[in-house]
């Protein structure tokens, strides 16, 4: 009897080991997860990674095509398709490596020659690539042999290799090129973990993942993108399980979603500052004490917490803390209605003159109330103010006039770089060359002493030295005030509670590849 | 009747190019420039000039109003500045949603509509007649985007009844239409209350009940079938404008219909597609006065189309 129990119990044991081991085996199996679906406000316009501009779709760009190169949250800068790259000396030529064996969701194998052919799309002054201005530096793309390029500069431009991060230089497949043309904008083949399945015009876009992707094997086997425009529907949908990520809701509701214990919310700050522009060159706002006056004339604590609900911080540098490149400024200009109208006097201001103030509506969060706080707060000082609101088309027409005819005096903008390096906020707004028309450096500032700096900024491959250059230059333009200094939007997303391991980031993207329900 | 149909069709045409050249001009005289929001707010110059050309809008005025028109011609309403597609395609993926969403919604407002306006003429004055008037009142003061929102609280967040948004089954379009009927549904219940109450007082209704008929007959056969005109009248006007979209409710429920194309591609000054749309529209809405004048004639044979007498 005693020998039957022993069996018994050897038995179980055995049993019990060979069945944890299954489902050890079996996790993986497991962890697969049949559909994810995420509420998002609007439709993609094209697919094909070169045209697109807006953020989101950029986002699903990554998923179908991936990228050379990727952008950890923390600004890291990680192989993907490319393996490497090797710099020359004088900052004009990158050696790039790619990944072997690896091929397009058509079949077609990658190689040098289509990074070469997407990258020569790119730059072709015939297709419309409204971003080409990303890559303008590219002179020439070389193809060494099967899996390595070499790209020469026009000139040195140090945050070079981050720029290849950028969803532009997606790798597209050559054969769906030659099938497709320029409707490959509706048919997109790239080496991404996820392929179009379905897409329906205004209702959703469905991926399926890519079963020969080259990389780890995504968790997610459908990704159903839901087109839902209206923000509290998407929330609404969210509550009840009909979705399981929300994209961008209101900050509004960010409290009430963070207290739900079914919903995840994730509120990484972005690379967008948001700014009320001072023109520099003509108007009231030329005087630098004028455009001091007006940032501390400016509670931005009260606009973060009270009208963006705190998915905005105060800015405390002239790009957002996440860049490389950003300092945080010794002096700040905190609230002090006092020392504005003190320096308002000292700059033998005209009370008498009615300030022009514009604002977009519905293209930033809460622009308009952003706008009509800070028209109140120039009011409580005594500076007559005139706001008039507009739809984007229409103000974006009005910004880009030369300084001529500009009528601006106080605007509000957003910009957001692409890439998480300073140049794109610092050269990209406040060098002269960027004043419209050119480019949409709308508060017009002209600085000779910070041309220079930010000039030598591109040319200096030492990452040491470029921040102390970046440092000056910051401090310079702070001291200026072309803007006040407004605030930092957050990209906030929220999800079901479940979710576990989305990789959210600063560029406002998302990926849930190899996310795990719980 | 024939005859008559042909001529209506006919006449639409000038009508349909009077609508086109209004809009052409009036669209180009709008502030922001196409290419400019096509290429971002961070492109260059050279980008936009050259997405400019690509698009066709460096060309002058009348030269792409000449191309409009021999496009239109050949029926092609020409290309999506957005999405490079035909805009023929665009409009095609969205107007049967629209069209869905309309037809269901008008049959729900007339469903409640008409019976609510027949109660409330036979039973004027009473509490049935004011419960059905001040609903009709609620339903034309409640805004459209509130009640949608308010339905998608109580039916999907807190019941879990229906889907809050989207398509896909019949479960979908119950609360759009519903919501999309109750600013409707007003309309018809108060003009059919005005029309059997301006009918029931007629002398045909007392001959009618002087010869014994039942009361539901007189109702239903002899009232009811003379007030027809103007209620169909107001149906057809409300589908008509249905037919054009209803953004809001369409917004609210994310629903993929004509409404949030136009707003979407006049925010995006996608001349192309909202030219196309618009006409679209046109044409649906004369196609719809067509319907409803022919119904007039299937219910008051005193009305000929054919020129008898």
């Amino acid at each position: 009897m005693e020998k039957m129990v022993r069996f018994m119990k050897a038995f179980l044991f055995v049993l019990m080991f060979i069945v944890g081991i299954s489902f050890m085996t079996l996790y993986p199996v497991h962890a697969q997860i049949p559909e994810l679906k995420i509420g998002i406000g609007i439709d993609a316009d094209t697919l094909n990674p070169q045209e697109q501009t807006t953020t989101l779709v950029q986002n699903m760009c990554d998923l179908i095509y991936d990228t050379l190169f990727y952008q950890t949250p923390d600004g890291k800068l990680e192989p993907r398709l490319a393996t490497g790259y090797k710099a020359s000396k004088d900052g004009l030529s990158y050696t790039i490596t790619l990944q072997k064996g690896v091929k397009f969701s058509d079949g077609t194998p990658f190689d040098a020659k289509a990074v070469k052919l997407t990258l020569d799309r790119a730059l072709d002054p015939k297709l419309r690539v409204p971003l080409r201005f990303a890559i303008a530096m590219i002179k020439e793309v070389k193809v060494i042999d099967d899996h390595t390029l070499q790209i020469d500069l026009k000139y040195p431009f140090a945050p070079f290799v981050p720029t290849l991060s950028l969803t532009i230089c997606s790798p597209i497949s050559p054969a769906a090129i030659e099938k497709y043309g320029e409707e490959v904008r509706q048919n997109p083949v790239g080496a991404g973990p996820y392929i179009l399945k379905e897409w329906v015009k205004g209702d959703r876009i469905v991926m399926v993942r890519n079963e020969n992707y080259y990389g780890k094997k995504p968790t997610v086997a459908r990704l159903t993108f839901k087109i839902i425009p209206e923000t509290a529907t998407r929330e609404a949908m969210l509550r009840t399980g009909q979705i399981d990520v929300c994209y961008k809701p209101l900050p509004s509701n960010v409290a009430s979603l963070k207290a739900d214990p079914n919903v995840t919310v994730e509120m990484p700050l972005s690379t967008r500052t948001i700014f009320m522009g001072l023109n520099y060159q003509k108007g009231v706002t030329q005087n630098k004490l004028v455009r001091q006056a007006f940032n501390y004339a400016v509670d931005k604590r009260a606009i973060c917490s009270k009208i963006l609900f705190d998915t905005a911080v105060p800015m405390n540098g002239p790009v957002s803390s996440i860049l490389f490149g950003y300092h945080k400024m010794a002096h700040q200009y905190e609230y002090n209605p006092e020392k504005a109208k003190e320096l308002l006097k000292k700059a033998n201001f005209d009370f008498s003159k009615t300030v022009n103030m514009r604002t977009p509506q519905g293209r930033y969060l809460f622009d308009q109330q952003v706008s009509e706080a800070v028209q109140a707060y120039l009011q409580a000082i005594g500076v007559k103010t005139e706001l008039r609101t507009y739809d984007w088309p229409t103000y974006v027409a009005g910004l880009l006039k030369p300084i001529q005819e500009t009528e601006l005096e106080v605007f509000l903008l957003g910009w957001g770089p692409l890439i998480l390096d300073a140049d794109m906020g610092l050269y990209g707004q406040f060098h002269s060359s960027t004043n419209p028309p050119k480019g949409l450096g709308a508060a017009h500032y002209n600085n000779p002493e910070y041309d220079k700096l930010m000039d030598a900024s591109r040319l200096e491959q030492d990452p040491k030295k470029r921040l102390e250059i970046l440092k000056k230059a910051s401090e310079m333009v702070w001291d200026d005030c072309p803007w006040i200094w407004l605030h930092v939007e957050k990209f906030v997303i929220a999800y079901s509670k479940k979710i576990k391991g989305m990789v959210v980031t600063s560029t406002e993207k998302f990926y849930p590849t190899y996310i795990r329900m719980e | 009747m024939f005859q008559y149909v042909l001529k209506r069709l006919l006449s639409t045409l000038p009508v349909l190019i009077g609508i086109s050249l209004l809009l052409f001009f009036m669209l180009r005289m709008l502030p922001g420039d196409p290419a400019q929001v096509l290429a971002g707010q961070m492109a260059s110059q050279e980008d936009i000039q050259s997405i400019r050309q690509q698009l066709g809008f460096d060309k002058p005025i009348f030269v792409q109003f000449g191309l409009f028109l021999s496009r239109l011609i050949r029926f092609d309403l020409g290309r999506s500045a957005r999405t490079q597609n035909p805009v023929l395609e665009e409009i095609g993926s969205r107007l049967p949603n629209t069209v869905l969403l309309a037809v269901a919604a008008i049959t729900l407002a007339c469903l409640f509509g008409i019976p609510a306006g027949i109660i409330s003429a036979v039973r004027r004055y009473t509490w049935i007649d004011y419960l059905f008037t001040s609903m009709a009142l609620f339903g034309i003061s409640m805004p459209v985007f509130w009640l949608g929102l308010m339905l998608v609280v109580v039916f999907s967040v807190l019941l879990k009844w229906l889907p809050a948004g989207g398509t896909g089954s019949f479960k979908h379009i119950i609360l759009p239409s519903f919501t999309l009927a109750a600013f409707v549904v007003a309309f018809i219940t108060r003009m059919t209350r005005a029309s059997m109450m301006e009918a029931l007082s007629q002398d045909y209704i007392t001959t009618a009940r002087s010869k014994g008929l039942k009361e539901q007959m007189v109702i239903i056969k002899h009232a009811l079938k003379n007030a027809l005109i103007p209620i169909i009248t107001v149906v057809g006007l409300q589908f008509g404008l249905l037919l054009g979209g209803a953004v809001l409710t369409e917004t609210v429920f994310a629903w993929p219909g004509m409404g949030r194309l136009i707003v979407d591609s006049i925010l995006a000054r996608d001349y192309p597609v909202i030219q196309g749309a618009i006409l679209i529209f046109g044409l649906l809405y004369i196609l719809v006065n067509l319907v409803v004048d022919l119904i007039y004639a299937y219910i008051d044979p005193r009305i000929r189309y054919d020129g008898r007498k």
